[in-house]
């Protein structure tokens, strides 16, 4: 294959065989977002953050964030900078005096979506689909299958709370006959997302109480797909209502690079090892 | 006593939620799955049923399911078997 170059800090870059192998899952995603005629969205790289503060993202998460910075403009701090050694000997920026920070790049790619919907009153169920690079710092990272920063095809659904069970429940379906057809062995898990000081956190207990999160397991423990049902959380947060109530939500995600992981471990590095996903190409 | 704690429970319950009242929340109505109880109110739940119990919970030995409904709070704490 030799089609990925490691970074440091869990970037990988794709080309040739594994990047067409990205491309075709993701024609492959896609196509079941277009059964639910989900519109595509692309959104910016970065989140403001005072929607994820909406969220308490940053206290459920603050450890995954990562915050785009810009240099303050004022009394020559860029000048200065420009005239100095940018980096040091480790390759570390030495920063000067930075603006204030408003953003953070994106943490997953729905939250671009409740957003994007705030304030709507939904005269019938909505589904869209986006595709983002996201970005959580980790302790450690893996090749492929625990990166900074990762590419993660999302699938979205508001509407009432039986629309969205309906939505996470035929999708699971989908899920399921596309990974027996190719023989991916892969299996369902409840899961919780990684809360910061979890057992303070009552979203934390809350998901251990009420799973909402399964996650689709392939070999050891890695997580390729997942279901959220996140009830009316993000609905209620942005005001987008659906029959009178607040709209409830759920997404199916794919993170992009586990899927090619899990493809080398169960089939092989060769294109040609891959001839299981012929029948689902477009 | 059991009658004593669902109906404390359920007096909690009406309390804090906007989505129900005393007179139509049953002992098998679903709390969170219905959105009567919202996720953040979890960890006064909590400290309610340890108030009542008199004993503390250990969160970590919580079996998913275990805050289904009033019927589901009083199996877990209040009885000899609870989780």
């Amino acid at each position: 294959m030799g089609d990925t170059g490691n970074r440091d800090r869990g970037q990988t870059v794709l080309s040739g065989d594994l990047l067409d192998l990205d491309t075709c899952l993701d024609s492959i995603f896609t196509g079941w977002a277009r059964c639910w005629n989900a519109a595509e969205y692309r959104f910016p790289a970065c989140v403001e953050a005072r929607h994820l503060e909406r969220l308490d993202y940053f206290q459920s998460f603050p450890h995954l964030a990562t915050f785009p910075v810009t240099l303050d403009r004022e009394h020559g701090n860029i000048d200065a900078f420009a005239r100095g050694h940018a980096c040091d000997s480790r390759g570390a920026l030495d920063l000067p005096k930075l603006a204030a920070a408003e953003h953070v790049l994106t943490p997953a790619a729905c939250y671009h979506v409740y957003i994007e919907l705030e304030g709507e009153a939904l005269d019938a169920p909505r589904y869209i689909t986006t595709r983002a690079t996201c970005f959580r710092n980790e302790d450690e990272y893996t090749p492929l299958e625990r990166q900074w920063n990762f590419s993660m095809r999302e699938i979205v659904c508001l509407g009432s709370a039986a629309e969205v069970e309906d939505f996470l429940t035929r999708t699971t379906y989908v899920i399921n006959h596309f990974a027996a057809a190719i023989g991916l062995p892969a299996d369902w898990a409840d899961a919780t997302d990684p809360f910061f000081s979890p057992t303070s956190n009552p979203k934390y207990l809350f998901q251990k109480l009420e799973p909402v999160k399964r996650e689709l397991v392939y070999g050891d423990g890695l997580a390729i797909a997942s279901t959220n049902f996140h009830r009316d959380y993000f609905g209620e947060a942005f005001n987008i209502t659906r029959q009178g109530d607040h709209a409830y939500s759920g997404c199916v995600a794919f993170g992009m690079e586990r899927w090619l992981s899990a493809f080398l471990g169960a089939y092989g590095g060769t294109r040609e090892q891959w001839s299981c996903l012929d029948p689902f190409k477009p | 006593m059991s009658i004593d704690t669902r109906d404390a429970l359920r007096q909690w319950i009406a309390g804090v939620s906007d989505k129900t009242t005393l007179e139509s929340l049953a002992d098998d109505t679903p709390l969170f799955r219905n959105g009567i109880l919202k996720s953040v109110q979890v960890s006064d739940l909590i400290l309610y049923i340890e108030e009542l119990a008199g004993r503390a919970v250990d969160v970590e030995q919580i079996k998913p399911g275990a805050f289904r409904d009033i019927d589901t709070i009083h199996r877990s704490f209040f009885t000899h078997d609870h989780a």
